[in-house]
C-alpha cells in the first residue's frame, strides 16, 4: 500500500542516496519493526543503508529539510526498544560501515567504523595479543555501534568494565551534517574545551549518527579458570557472591541463573545436570598462568565454604564450555519457550540481591506470569525476565505492573534502572523515579544542546522527546 | 504517559560506606588519610591517590589520573556518583551508588574534571577496591633503550592486568621505571619472579621494596594526555624544564612537576605549545592549574550556551 506522502518521502530519499541503498516495500521494512525486545513493533517509513560516513553526512543534512524522524540502527539486537522508528521515519541501517581501520598494539588502541560486529573485532584483535573486553551476549551479532550507543556490557564486565571504559574517541555526525571528533587514539578531548565524548557514548542514537570509534585495549590474559557451583538456597548463593567480590583474585565474571532458570535448561535439550530448585554460579578468573594457577584453590573454598556440595572447575577450553553451557543456553531458550518477553536491567546494591529477587518471585507468581533471573551477580546487575503471550490481553499490561513494583524497589534500595541495555522506550516511563527536578532539568539539557527538536530517535530515553517536524 | 509523576526532590547521596559492593560516599573536601581511615576498617582501598595532605576535590581537579589508573582506570571509572552545588546553590545528584549504570546522559563523566565551570562537588561516592595487605615497589635503572624495553615487557603481556602502576620516572638526567604490586602476601614471590624475569630480558637492575606505602606523587602542575606509545618519549622531551616527570605508562599521561617560580603561568604555557597541534590530532588534551581553560570554538559555545543555561537556571 502506498501513499502520496510516502512516495515522495521515497523519491527524496533516492534523490540523497543511490537506488538500492534506500528500502520502502513492505517486505524490505517487516525486519526493521522490532529490536531484541521483539513485542514492540514500530514500522518505519522507510530504511537507508548509506556506503560509507560522507554518504551518511549528506543524508542527515538532507533528512533535517524533510522533517522525519531519524533512527540509527546496528543489528537491531537493542534489548531496551531503542532502534526502532518508535514516531516513525526512517531508520539508517549502518551495516556497510564495517571497516576495522586500524590496530595499534603499541599504543593499546584501535579505530572501527560503527557497523563492525564486537565478535569479528575480537577475531581480528587476538592474533596481534590484544582484546577489547566489553562482551554482551549479543557478541556474534551485535556492532559497535550499538555497543557505544547504549553503553554494553557483558558477563566480564565485574573486573573489566563497560563500554564507557574502553571509548577513546567517537567521530559523530550532526543533523547539520557537520562531522565531529571527539576525543580520538589519546582518548582525551582533542580540541575541545569539554570533553562531549562522555554524552554520546550510551546516548542511544538521540543525538547525532555515530560512524567511528577509537577504542582502548588490553594484552589477552595468559590463563582462564572457569568454576560452576550450586547452592540450595538464595542465602547461600549471596554470602558465595560477597565473599567472591571481595577476593584478591579479582574475578572477571561472577553469573548467576536461578532455580526457575536451572529448572528451564534441564527441561530442555541443553541439560546438564545441575541440581533441581538450584541456584547455580558460575565464577571466572583469568590472568598470567602462574599467578591464576595460585589462585584456583582459593576461589574454589570460597564457593565450598558458602555452602555448596559440587564445585567444577576447569581451565581446558572444552570443559570450560562445558560449565558455562547453562548460563549460555539460558538466553536462547527464553526466546523459544515464550511468544514474547521482557528483560529488565536493574543495577542494585548486592546486600539488596536477595530481596529484590523474592520481590520478583512474589510479584510474578501473583500475576501468574513466569520469571526467570539470568544476570551478572558481581555487579548486581539483574535481569529478570518475564515470560509472557502478547497476543494474550492483559499480559503486558501485568508485565508492565510487575515492572513497575519492581523498578520503585530497586531504585529504594539504592540502585538504578539500567546497568548495560540502555532504556530506549522500554524503561523510559520509569526515570522520573531517578531523576530530580535538577538533574532532570540536566538531563534534558542534553539532547537539547545537540537535537533539540528531538528528530533524532524521538521518544527514547525520556517519553515526552517527541518530534515535531 | 509518565507511569510515575515528575519528583520533587532531589535523591541526594548521605555518607554511606557499602562494604560487600566497596562503595564510599565522603565529602569532596575529604583527604586521602580519611578515606584510609574508613575503608582500611573494611579491609579495602581508593588506590587512585596522589597526595596525603590534599582533597580529593583538589587531587580530581589537579589531574584525570593516578598511577594505579593503570590497573583500575581513570578517575572518572572510579568515582560512581557525586552531590553536586549549581551555581544557584541547590544540590543535584550525579551518578549513583551502584558499579554500572547506563540510565540517562552521562553528566558524572562530564563534570567531574571541569573545574568549577559548573559549580562544584559536594560528595563524591568512590568505587573501593579489596586491600589484599602487601605492597611493593619496584624500581628498574638502565639507559633509556632498556628501560622503554622493561616497561614494553611489563605492558605487552598478561601481567599488564595486575601491576598497580607501571611508570616511567625521569628527575633532571636520570630516569627509573617504576612499578607497583599490590597483593596478598603469599602470592608476593610471584610478582617477584615475572619482575626478576623482565630485568633479566631487558638489562636493567632491579631493586624490591617489600611492605611500602604507595607513592604519593603529589599534585602535578601539568598534566598531558597521549597515547601509551608517546609518553614515555614526551616525558623525556619535557623533563628538561621540570622538576620531576612521571610517565604513567599504559594511560598515556605525563604528569609534570615544575620547579617553583613566579613565571609558572608564562612557563607551562611555553612547555605546552609545541605540542598542541600533535595532542589535538591525537585526540589527547592537556591541563594545569596555571593555565586558563582551553577557549571553546564557534561551534562549542553555542552548544555550551545551552546547557549553561540549564545549569543555571534556577
Amino acid at each position: 500500500m502506498t501513499s502520496p506522502v510516502k512516495d515522495s518521502l521515497e523519491h527524496q530519499l533516492k534523490a540523497l542516496l543511490p537506488r538500492g541503498r534506500v528500502l520502502t516495500s513492505a517486505a524490505q521494512l517487516a525486519g526493521y519493526g522490532a529490536d531484541g525486545l521483539g513485542y514492540k513493533n514500530h514500522l518505519p517509513d522507510a530504511v537507508v543503508i548509506p556506503a560509507d560516513a560522507e554518504e551518511l553526512a549528506g543524508f542527515m543534512q538532507g533528512a533535517r529539510a524533510l522533517g522525519v524522524p531519524v533512527v540509527m540502527r546496528g543489528a537491531g539486537t537493542s534489548l531496551s526498544g531503542g532502534p526502532v522508528a518508535a514516531q516513525g521515519g526512517v531508520i539508517v541501517h549502518t551495516s556497510a560501515l564495517k571497516k576495522i581501520r586500524e590496530i595499534n598494539t603499541e599504543g593499546f588502541w584501535c579505530e572501527v567504523e560503527c557497523g563492525v560486529g564486537l565478535n569479528d573485532l575480537d577475531a581480528a584483535l587476538k592474533p596481534h595479543g590484544v582484546f577489547y573486553p566489553p562482551d554482551p551476549s549479543s557478541g556474534p551479532v551485535c556492532t559497535l555501534g550499538g555497543n557505544v550507543a547504549s553503553n554494553a556490557g557483558g558477563a566480564h564486565c565485574f573486573r573489566y568494565g563497560v563500554t564507557s571504559n574502553y571509548v577513546l574517541g567517537v567521530e559523530a555526525i550532526m543533523l547539520d551534517g557537520s562531522v565531529h571528533r571527539f576525543g580520538g587514539p589519546a582518548g582525551g578531548r582533542g580540541p575541545w574545551r569539554e570533553d562531549w565524548k562522555r554524552f554520546m557514548i550510551g546516548s542511544e542514537g538521540t543525538l547525532a549518527a555515530f560512524t567511528r570509534f577509537w577504542l582502548r585495549l588490553l594484552p589477552l590474559p595468559e590463563k582462564v579458570w572457569t568454576f560452576r557451583a550450586t547452592y540450595p538456597d538464595m542465602k547461600t548463593t549471596e554470602a558465595a557472591i560477597h565473599a567472591l567480590v571481595a577476593h584478591s583474585s579479582y574475578p572477571a565474571a561472577i553469573e548467576m541463573l536461578d532455580p526457575r532458570g536451572v529448572a528451564m535448561v534441564e527441561s530442555s535439550q541443553m541439560a546438564c545436570g545441575l541440581p533441581e530448585g538450584s541456584f547455580m554460579l558460575l565464577v571466572e578468573i583469568d590472568g598470567p598462568e602462574a599467578l591464576v594457577n595460585a589462585r584456583v584453590e582459593s576461589v574454589a573454598e570460597i564457593l565450598r565454604h558458602a555452602g555448596s556440595q559440587d564445585v567444577m572447575f576447569s581451565d581446558e577450553d572444552a570443559l570450560r564450555q562445558k560449565l558455562w553451557k547453562a548460563r549460555k543456553a539460558s538466553g536462547g531458550l527464553l526466546g523459544q519457550l515464550s511468544p514474547s518477553y521482557v528483560v529488565q536491567d536493574a543495577v542494585i546494591p548486592k546486600r539488596a540481591l536477595a530481596e529484590v529477587l523474592q520481590l520478583v518471585y512474589d510479584e510474578a507468581d501473583a500475576a501468574n506470569i513466569r520469571a526467570v533471573n539470568v544476570f551478572h551477580a558481581g555487579d548486581g546487575n539483574l535481569h529478570p525476565n518475564f515470560l509472557f503471550d502478547s497476543r494474550v490481553p492483559g499480559e503486558l499490561e501485568k508485565v508492565e505492573f510487575i515492572s513497575k513494583r519492581l523498578m520503585q524497589r530497586v531504585i529504594d534500595v539504592g540502585g538504578t534502572l539500567s546497568g548495560e541495555h540502555g532504556i530506549g522506550n522500554d524503561k523510559s516511563a520509569y526515570m522520573p523515579l531517578v531523576f530530580g527536578p535538577d538533574s532532570m532539568r540536566l538531563q534534558l539539557a542534553v539532547p537539547a544542546t545537540f537535537n533539540p527538536a528531538h528528530q533524532m530517535n524521538p521518544l527514547k530515553v525520556f517519553d515526552n522527546r517527541h518530534f515535531i517536524a | 504517559m509518565n507511569v510515575f509523576p515528575p519528583m520533587q526532590h532531589e535523591r541526594l547521596f548521605v555518607p554511606f560506606l557499602d562494604e560487600v559492593d566497596g562503595t564510599l560516599c565522603l565529602p569532596a573536601n575529604a583527604t586521602a588519610a580519611d578515606v584510609h581511615a574508613q575503608a582500611r576498617a573494611h579491609r579495602l582501598r581508593f588506590p587512585l591517590l596522589l597526595d596525603e595532605a590534599k582533597t580529593l576535590r583538589e587531587q580530581i581537579a589537579a589531574t584525570t589520573h593516578a598511577p594505579a589508573s593503570c590497573r583500575f582506570g581513570p578517575y572518572c571509572d572510579n568515582i560512581l556518583g557525586m552531590n553536586w552545588r549549581l551555581p544557584s546553590g541547590r544540590i543535584a545528584r550525579i551518578g549513583e551508588r551502584v558499579v554500572k549504570t547506563t540510565t540517562g546522559y552521562d553528566w558524572l563523566r562530564f563534570l567531574l574534571h571541569s573545574g568549577s565551570r559548573y559549580g562544584e562537588p559536594v560528595d563524591y561516592v568512590l568505587r573501593l577496591r579489596p586491600d589484599c595487605g602487601f605492597t611493593a615497589i619496584g624500581r628498574f635503572d638502565g639507559d633509556t633503550k632498556a628501560l622503554r624495553s622493561c616497561v614494553s615487557k611489563l605492558l605487552h603481556s598478561g601481567w599488564m592486568h595486575w601491576w598497580d602502576a607501571v611508570d616511567y620516572v625521569t628527575e633532571g638526567r636520570a630516569s627509573f621505571v617504576r612499578v607497583m604490586i599490590h597483593c596478598v602476601p603469599e602470592q608476593a614471590p610471584i610478582f617477584a619472579q615475572q619482575l626478576e624475569h623482565v630485568a633479566a630480558s631487558t638489562g636493567t637492575q632491579l631493586k624490591l621494596q617489600n611492605n611500602v606505602p604507595p607513592p604519593l606523587d603529589g599534585l602535578p602542575d601539568l598534566v598531558i594526555k597521549t597515547t601509551p606509545d608517546r609518553a614515555i618519549g614526551l616525558s623525556l622531551e619535557l623533563a628538561h624544564a621540570a622538576r620531576r616527570c612521571v610517565a604513567l605508562c599504559y594511560s598515556g599521561v605525563v604528569h609534570v612537576y615544575m620547579n617553583e617560580s613566579d613565571d609558572l603561568t608564562e612557563r607551562t604555557q611555553a612547555l605546552v605549545q609545541p605540542y598542541t597541534a600533535e595532542l589535538h590530532t591525537l585526540g589527547g588534551d592537556w591541563h594545569s592549574r596555571w593555565l586558563p581553560a582551553t577557549p571553546p570554538t564557534i561551534t562549542e559555545s553555542a552548544w555550551l550556551n545551552t546547557l549553561e543555561e540549564a545549569i543555571h537556571e534556577h
